[in-house]
C-alpha cells in the first residue's frame, strides 16, 4: 500500500450555533485521487482549506506530507497545489503572464518554454494571450489548475473544480484531472457531483453534517450499500408495479417506470425468467448497475442536485 | 526580492490596464493643475489671523491692533519682540506678518505737527501672491488711512510698506502645486488601497495568495513600491504641465525634498489605506469608507486653500488629519524653503505612516476565519 500523503484524526471546525466539520478521520495515499463528497455545507471546503493551511481546526490532527498543517505549513507550501472553490483569476492578466507571475511565488523563474508547457497541460495554448476577465468559466478553472501546477505540487487541492460548468468543460476538466494523476500526482478532490467523484476518485469519503457517513472505493461502497443492479421495467406504470410486488421482489416506481433492485448478482437470471412470465406490456427493458447515487440515497436519505439535497 | 518585484510589477500591469488607476495618477493631477491655473482667483476669508510685532508698545500701537480687531476680518497675535520677524515669517510659513516699528508714536505724533508726510512705516511681510496676504493688507491700510485721518487730517503720517519674503517670482498657483501633488498622493495610495484590500478580500485573492510563498509584509511593501513609482512619474509630469503652462517655479532642491514626502506620503496613506480596507468586506463599503474619510481630507487639509482663511473650528479639525502635514511639508519644501517645518511635518507623517501600518498589518488577514 502506497504511503499516506494527509492522515486526519479527529479533525473539527467548530463556530458559534454550528460544528462545520465534527470529528472526521481518514487518510489519503500518495498518487491516488481521493474525493471528497457531499451536498453544499456538509463540510467538504472547511475540511480542505484546514488542510491547505488557510483554517485553524478547533480539534484533532491534521497531518499533510507529514507536517502539521497547525504549526509548520510554511514547510511543504512549496509542494502542495491549490485550485480554491471560489477560484477567480485576476482580470487583466493573461494566462501566460499569470502562470509565470504564479511561479515567481512559489520561488520558480519559469520559462517561456515552461510556462507553454503548463498552458498546453491544461489545454489553454490557444488562450493564452488573452486577458482573463474574456475567459469561460471553464477557461478561467482551467487558468486556475494550470497555476496550482507551477510548483510541480506533489499533492494537488481541487476544490470543486467543476461546479457551474457546462457538460463538456466538465468532461474535459475530467481528463485533465486523470492526467495528473497519470504523473504520480496526489489529488484531493470535493465535488458534489456523484456521477465526478464515481469517474475520478481511487478512494471517496461521503460527507454529510460534518462528519464522513461512507468511506472507500467507489465499487466497494455501492456494493456495501446493497444497491446492486436495477431491472428497469420501461412505461411498467401501477399494473406493472403490482404485478412486481406480488412476486416478493424489491420494487418503486419512478416516472411510471418500475425499477426492481436485484442485490445478489446471482439471482439475476431468475429474476429476469420471473420478470418475463408477467408478460407486461412495456416501452423497453434494460439494467442498470448500482451508483453512489444508490449510496448517497441509502446513506442520506435524500437525492442530491447540483449539491443541494432533494427531500 | 524576486518576489517582491514580480508582485509589484505584475500588480502595475494589472493597474495601468484598469486606465482608472492610470488616469486618477496621470491625468487627473494635470486636469487639476490646468484647471486652478486658468481659474485661480482669490479666495473669500472669514477671520485671518495675523501675528503682529509690536516695537513700538505706545497708546497709539496698542489703538491701531485693537481697531484691526474690531474689523473681525483680522485676529492679531502677538510676536515677541525678540525674534527677526522676517525669519520668523519663514520658520512658521507665514503667509502675512505686520510689524509695528518703535517710535511709530513719537514719529506720527511729530510728522502730524510739521504737516509732514509718510513718516513712518508699518511693514507687512509675507508673501503678496496670498489670498490672505491680499486680504490682511487691505485690512492693515483701511485702519492705517483712518488713523492717518484721525492724527492730522491733511496729509497722511504713516504708511504701509510690504516685504516679500517667500521665494521672488512665486505666483499663487505655486502653493497650489503642492496641494495638488498631495491630493493625488491620497487618491493614489489611500483610495486604491482600501478598494484594493476589499476587492482583494471579496474575490479571495488573498486567499488565493496566502497558498503561496508570498508573505503579507512582500505584499504590503510592492504596493508601497508600486504606489511610490508612479506618484513619483506623476510629480514629474504635474510639475512639467505647471512649469510649461503657468511658469510654477520649483528648483531642483524643492523637488527632491517632494520626493523625500511623496515616498512618506505615499508610505502614510498606503498604510491608512490598508487599515481601511482591512475594516470593510466589499468594494461597496470600500468606496464608501475611503469617501467619508477622503473628502473631508481633500478639502480641510489645506490642498486647495490656505488653512488660514477657514474658520477655526475648520483649522482644528484640519490638524488631525494626516493630509495636513503632508500638505504643509510639501509646501514648507517646496514653496517657503522652510526645512525645519518641513521635516517636522515629515515627522509626523512617518509616525502617523509606522502607527498605521502595525495597525493595519495586524488587523488584515489573508485567511479565513
Amino acid at each position: 500500500m502506497a504511503e499516506a500523503v494527509i492522515e486526519v484524526k479527529g479533525l473539527a471546525k467548530h463556530y458559534p450555533g454550528k460544528k462545520a466539520v465534527d470529528g472526521v478521520d481518514f487518510e489519503v495515499r500518495k498518487g491516488q485521487v481521493f474525493s471528497l463528497l457531499g451536498p453544499n455545507g456538509a463540510g467538504k471546503t472547511t475540511t480542505v482549506e484546514i488542510l491547505e493551511g488557510l483554517r485553524t481546526p478547533t480539534a484533532g490532527t491534521a497531518l499533510v506530507l507529514d507536517h502539521d498543517v497547525t504549526k509548520d505549513y510554511a514547510k511543504i507550501r512549496k509542494r502542495v497545489g491549490v485550485l480554491p472553490q471560489d477560484f477567480e483569476p485576476f482580470d487583466r492578466l493573461t494566462p501566460t503572464e499569470a502562470v509565470g507571475y504564479w511561479g515567481r511565488l512559489f520561488d520558480r523563474s519559469l520559462s517561456r518554454t515552461d510556462v507553454n508547457r503548463i498552458l498546453e497541460q491544461v489545454s489553454l495554448t490557444d488562450r493564452a494571450k488573452v486577458q482573463a476577465i474574456k475567459l469561460s468559466g471553464g477557461e478561467k478553472r482551467k487558468l486556475g489548475i494550470a497555476m496550482s501546477l507551477v510548483g510541480e505540487p506533489e499533492l494537488l487541492f481541487l476544490d470543486e473544480p467543476t461546479t457551474g460548468l457546462d457538460p463538456k468543460a466538465r468532461r474535459d476538466l475530467w481528463g485533465l484531472v486523470r492526467r495528473i494523476e497519470s504523473e504520480g500526482r496526489t489529488v484531493v478532490l470535493t465535488t458534489h457531483y456523484l456521477d465526478e467523484a464515481e469517474q475520478l476518485a481511487d478512494e471517496v469519503a461521503i460527507m454529510h453534517q460534518g462528519k464522513i457517513a461512507a468511506h472507500g472505493r467507489p465499487q466497494e461502497l455501492i456494493s456495501k450499500s446493497g444497491s446492486g443492479t436495477t431491472v428497469v421495467l420501461g412505461g411498467a406504470g401501477e399494473a406493472g408495479l403490482r404485478a412486481v410486488q406480488r412476486l416478493g421482489l424489491p420494487v418503486r416506481q419512478e416516472n411510471g417506470d418500475v425499477l426492481v433492485r436485484v442485490a445478489d448478482p446471482s439471482q439475476m437470471k431468475s429474476v429476469l425468467r420471473d420478470l418475463a412470465s408477467l408478460d407486461l406490456p412495456l416501452r423497453d427493458m434494460y439494467t442498470r448497475r448500482g451508483t453512489l447515487e444508490d449510496v448517497f440515497l441509502t446513506l442520506v436519505g435524500a437525492r442530491m442536485e447540483e449539491g443541494v439535497l432533494q427531500q | 526580492m524576486k518576489k517582491l518585484l514580480a508582485e509589484t510589477f505584475t500588480y502595475g500591469k494589472q493597474y495601468l490596464r484598469t486606465r482608472i488607476g492610470a488616469f486618477f495618477t496621470f491625468i487627473f493631477p494635470v486636469l487639476l493643475i490646468l484647471l486652478f491655473g486658468a481659474v485661480f482667483t482669490s479666495v473669500g476669508t472669514s477671520t485671518i489671523s495675523l501675528p503682529v510685532q509690536d516695537k513700538d508698545g505706545s497708546t497709539l500701537s496698542h489703538l491701531f491692533l485693537s481697531s484691526l480687531n474690531d474689523t473681525g476680518v483680522v485676529k492679531v497675535s502677538m510676536v515677541p519682540d525678540t525674534e527677526d520677524l522676517q525669519s520668523y515669517v519663514r520658520a512658521n510659513s507665514l503667509s502675512v506678518a505686520l510689524l509695528i516699528p518703535a517710535g511709530l508714536e513719537a514719529n506720527a505724533s511729530a510728522c502730524a505737527a510739521a504737516n509732514g508726510r509718510y513718516c513712518t512705516n508699518l511693514t507687512l511681510y509675507g508673501d503678496p501672491s496670498r489670498s490672505t496676504y491680499m486680504v490682511a493688507q487691505g485690512v492693515v491700510e483701511a485702519v492705517v488711512e483712518q488713523m492717518n485721518f484721525a492724527l492730522t487730517a491733511r496729509n497722511p503720517a504713516i504708511k504701509v510698506d510690504s516685504r516679500q519674503v517667500v521665494v521672488e517670482g512665486f505666483t499663487a498657483i505655486d502653493f497650489f502645486l503642492p496641494g495638488i501633488v498631495g491630493m493625488t498622493v491620497m487618491v493614489s495610495s489611500m483610495y486604491f488601497m482600501t478598494g484594493l484590500c476589499a476587492e482583494y478580500r471579496s474575490r479571495k485573492y488573498f486567499k488565493l495568495l496566502a497558498t503561496t510563498t508570498l508573505t503579507k509584509a512582500e505584499w504590503l511593501a510592492s504596493r508601497f513600491l508600486w504606489f511610490s513609482m508612479i506618484l513619483l512619474i506623476s510629480l514629474a509630469l504635474t510639475v512639467a504641465a505647471g512649469v510649461a503652462l503657468w511658469n510654477v517655479h520649483v528648483t531642483l532642491n524643492a523637488f527632491a525634498a517632494a520626493s523625500v514626502f511623496i515616498l512618506a506620503g505615499t508610505f502614510m496613506l498606503t498604510s491608512l489605506g490598508m487599515l481601511l480596507g482591512s475594516a470593510v468586506k466589499d468594494p461597496e463599503s470600500a468606496s464608501a469608507v475611503a469617501n467619508a474619510i477622503g473628502f473631508p481630507m481633500m478639502f480641510l487639509s489645506g490642498s486647495f486653500w490656505a488653512l488660514e482663511t477657514t474658520p477655526f473650528y475648520l483649522q482644528a479639525v484640519a490638524k488631525v488629519l494626516p493630509l495636513t502635514y503632508l500638505n504643509s511639508g510639501l509646501r514648507d519644501s517646496m514653496v517657503y524653503g522652510n526645512m525645519n517645518g518641513a521635516l517636522v511635518n515629515l515627522a509626523v507623517v512617518v509616525v502617523l505612516g509606522v502607527v498605521f501600518f502595525v495597525l493595519g498589518s495586524k488587523l488584515m488577514s489573508w485567511k479565513e476565519r
